[in-house]
C-alpha cells in the first residue's frame, strides 16, 4: 500500500439487497478515511451505515462501485491483515473462555502464542474484564460481551479499527471506559472509523464526521468546521466615553439604545475582544455564548433533507 | 493456513466437548449396549456376536446423527450469534473458514468414536470375546470417512436450507442410504431401461455408505479377513470423492452468500 493512501476508500458504491435485489440500500456512496483520522459515521436506523461498513469488510457485495481497505478489495484477505472490527451485536461462543476466544482471534490475525500470552491479560484489564480470562462466556452479561468484543477487535493491535455501533450494549461506565480506550488509541495514531447513534460521543472523539441519510452521503466535514459556524458568542458593551478599540470596530458592533452588541463565531476572537474592551475602559454589560451541538446540526440537516 | 485451520477446528472441538449433549448421546447409547449384554437368549458365544453387531450399529448411528447435527448447525449458529463477522473480519479466506469447521466436526466425530470404542472394548472384554483389532481399526477408519461425507453434505444442506430442514434431510440421508442401496439392487432387475438408467444415476449421486460399513465383518471376524491395502485405498478414494463434491458445493454456496 502506498504511503498516505486512504485506509478506507469507497467510491460510487451502490448496494441493492433483497431476493431480487430490488431494494437499494446505498445510492452511489463515496468517502475515504485517511491514516490517523478518527471518523464518525452517523445516520438514522436504516440509513445505510451498517451496509456500507459490511461492504467495506467484504460481508456484503457491491452492486456497482467499489470499496477498498488498505488498497485491496475486501475479497482479498490481505485487506484485513491490519483491521480490527467490532460488529453491532455479537454473542460470543458460550462454551469458550474469554482467554480462548482472544487466542482464537489473535491466532487468526497471525499472532504467535508468546505474544498472545503476554497481551491477553493486559487487554482484558484494559476493557474492564481483568481476571475474567478463565470464565466461560455463557456467564458474561451483555455489557461484558460488548467489552470482550472491543478486546477482540484490538487483540492484534491493528492500524485501523472499525466499530459498527460503537457503544451499543454498554452502560454509562462502560461508555466512559471505552472513551478512554479510544482516546488512547487515537493518541497512538490509530485510525478509527465508527458508526454511532451517540452524537455527543462522535462530537467529542472525532476529527471528522460523515453523515448518511437514506443511503446517500449528505455531509462530510471536520467536526471543528461543522461546529464553528453554529456557535455564537455575544458581548454587550457601552463606550462610556472611551474610544472603541480598532479590533472591536472591525467586527461592526450593532448599536441600539446606547448599547453596542458584538456577535462573534470564534471563541479565540471572543476572548481577544473581551480583553481589548476591558483594557480600553469600555463597560462590558453582558456576555453570553451559545454553542450548538452536533445533534442539533444533524437534526436540522436531516429534516432539511426530508423536506427537500 | 494450517494453523488458522486448526484454530477454527479447535473452537468447534471445544464446543463439542463442553456441551453435554455428546455425553448424553454416549450415555444413552451405552445404556442401550449394556441392556443388550443382559439378553441371555443366544448363549454366551452368540451373545458376544449379537453384542458386537448391535454395539457397532449403535456406535455408527449415534455418531452419524451427532455429526449431522453438529455440522448442520455450524454455519447457522455463526450467523445467529453474529460471530461470523468477527471471524471473517480476520485475514482468512472463506475456504479456510469452512475447511476449519469441517476439520473441527471431524475431530468431534473422532472424539465421539473414541468414547464409543472404549465402551465397545470394555463390553467385548467383559463378555470374554476376542477383538479383531485390524478389522476393527479398518471399520473405525471407514466410519470416519462416512462421517466426513455426512459432515460435508450437512454443510451444504445448511447453506441451502434452514437448520431444521438440514438436520432432518441429513439424518434421513444417513439412515436411508443403506435402504436405497438394497432397494435399488433388488428392483434393478425388474426395471425397464429408463428405470435402470435412473438407478445408475442415483448410484453415482448417492454414496453407498454400506460399502464403508465393516460392522458385520468385524462381528463375524472368524469368517472374514481384514481388507487389503488396495481395497482400502479404493474405498478411501470413493469416500473422498463424495466428501470433496459436497464440500465444493457448500463452498460454492458460501462464497456467493452475503453475510
Amino acid at each position: 500500500m502506498a504511503q498516505n493512501q486512504p485506509l478506507i476508500e469507497v467510491r460510487d458504491l451502490v448496494v441493492d439487497y433483497g431476493r431480487k435485489k430490488k431494494t437499494r440500500a446505498l445510492h452511489g456512496v463515496t468517502f475515504a478515511v485517511e491514516p490517523g483520522e478518527t471518523v464518525g459515521f452517523i445516520g438514522a436506523n436504516g440509513a445505510g451505515k451498517s451496509t456500507a461498513i459490511k461492504t467495506v469488510m467484504g460481508f456484503v457485495f457491491p452492486t456497482t462501485g467499489e470499496a477498498k481497505l488498505f488498497g485491496y478489495p475486501p475479497s482479498d484477505s490481505r485487506s484485513r491483515l491490519r483491521v480490527g472490527y467490532l460488529p453491532e451485536v455479537a454473542l460470543y461462543y458460550p462454551f469458550m473462555k474469554a482467554r480462548e476466544l482472544l487466542e482464537l482471534y489473535g491466532g487468526l490475525s497471525g499472532m504467535n502464542r508468546a505474544d498472545l500470552k503476554s497481551r491477553i491479560p493486559n487487554l482484558l484489564e484494559r476493557v474492564g474484564l481483568g481476571g475474567k480470562g478463565e470464565s466461560l462466556l455463557r456467564q458474561f452479561s451483555k455489557g461484558m460481551q460488548q467489552r470482550l468484543g472491543i478486546a477482540q477487535s484490538m487483540i492484534a493491535d491493528p492500524d485501523l479499527l472499525i466499530f459498527d455501533e460503537l457503544s451499543s450494549g454498554l452502560d454509562p461506565l462502560g461508555r466512559h471506559d471505552l472513551r478512554d480506550v479510544l482516546l488512547e488509541l487515537k493518541s497512538r495514531g490509530r485510525t478509527i472509523f465508527f458508526s454511532s447513534h451517540e452524537l455527543s460521543e462522535v462530537e467529542s472523539l472525532c476529527d471528522r464526521v460523515i453523515i448518511i441519510h437514506k443511503g446517500r452521503i449528505v455531509k462530510q466535514a471536520r467536526v471543528a468546521d461543522l461546529m464553528e459556524p453554529l456557535n455564537q458568542y455575544v458581548i454587550d458593551f457601552r463606550l462610556n466615553g472611551s474610544a472603541m478599540p480598532d479590533a472591536v470596530a472591525a467586527e461592526n458592533p450593532q448599536l441600539e439604545n446606547g448599547i453596542h452588541t458584538l456577535n462573534l463565531r470564534e471563541l479565540d476572537l471572543y476572548t481577544k475582544l473581551l480583553g481589548a474592551l476591558s483594557d480600553s475602559g469600555c463597560e462590558v454589560i453582558r456576555t453570553s455564548s451559545k454553542t450548538r451541538s452536533l445533534e442539533a446540526y444533524y437534526t436540522e440537516l436531516v429534516r432539511g433533507e426530508d423536506a427537500a | 493456513m494450517p494453523l488458522k485451520l486448526w484454530l477454527i477446528a479447535r473452537s468447534v472441538l471445544i464446543e463439542a466437548i463442553r456441551r453435554r449433549e455428546v455425553y448424553a448421546i454416549v450415555l444413552v447409547s451405552t445404556l442401550l449396549i449394556i441392556s443388550i449384554m443382559g439378553i441371555d437368549f443366544f448363549g454366551l458365544k452368540e451373545l458376544t456376536k449379537f453384542y458386537r453387531e448391535s454395539a457397532l450399529k449403535v456406535m455408527s448411528i449415534a455418531t452419524g446423527l451427532t455429526v449431522v447435527v453438529l455440522a448442520a448447525r455450524q454455519l447457522p449458529r455463526e450467523f445467529e450469534m453474529r460471530t461470523i463477522y468477527t471471524l471473517m473480519a480476520r485475514p482468512i479466506s472463506r475456504t479456510t473458514f469452512l475447511a476449519g469447521k469441517l476439520f473441527g466436526v471431524m475431530l468431534a466425530a473422532a472424539f465421539c468414536f473414541l468414547l464409543f470404542t472404549l465402551v465397545y472394548l470394555v463390553g467385548t472384554l467383559y463378555l470374554g470375546g476376542d477383538i479383531p483389532w485390524v478389522l476393527f481399526a479398518q471399520h473405525v477408519y471407514l466410519q470416519l470417512l462416512t462421517m466426513l461425507i455426512l459432515a460435508s453434505l450437512s454443510f451444504w444442506l445448511s447453506m441451502m436450507l434452514n437448520l431444521d430442514a438440514a438436520i432432518t434431510i441429513g439424518s434421513l440421508f444417513f439412515l436411508l442410504a443403506a435402504m436405497f442401496t438394497n432397494v435399488s439392487m433388488y428392483i434393478y432387475d425388474y426395471a425397464d431401461a429408463f428405470g435402470r438408467f435412473v438407478i445408475k444415476i442415483g448410484t453415482f449421486i448417492i454414496p453407498q455408505l454400506t460399502l464403508l460399513d465393516l460392522s458385520e465383518r468385524t462381528t463375524h471376524a472368524q469368517s472374514w479377513s481384514a481388507l487389503d491395502f488396495t481395497t482400502m485405498a479404493m474405498l478411501t478414494g470413493y469416500a473422498l470423492i463424495f466428501a470433496a463434491a459436497y464440500f465444493a458445493l457448500a463452498m460454492l454456496w458460501f462464497r456467493k452468500r452475503e453475510l
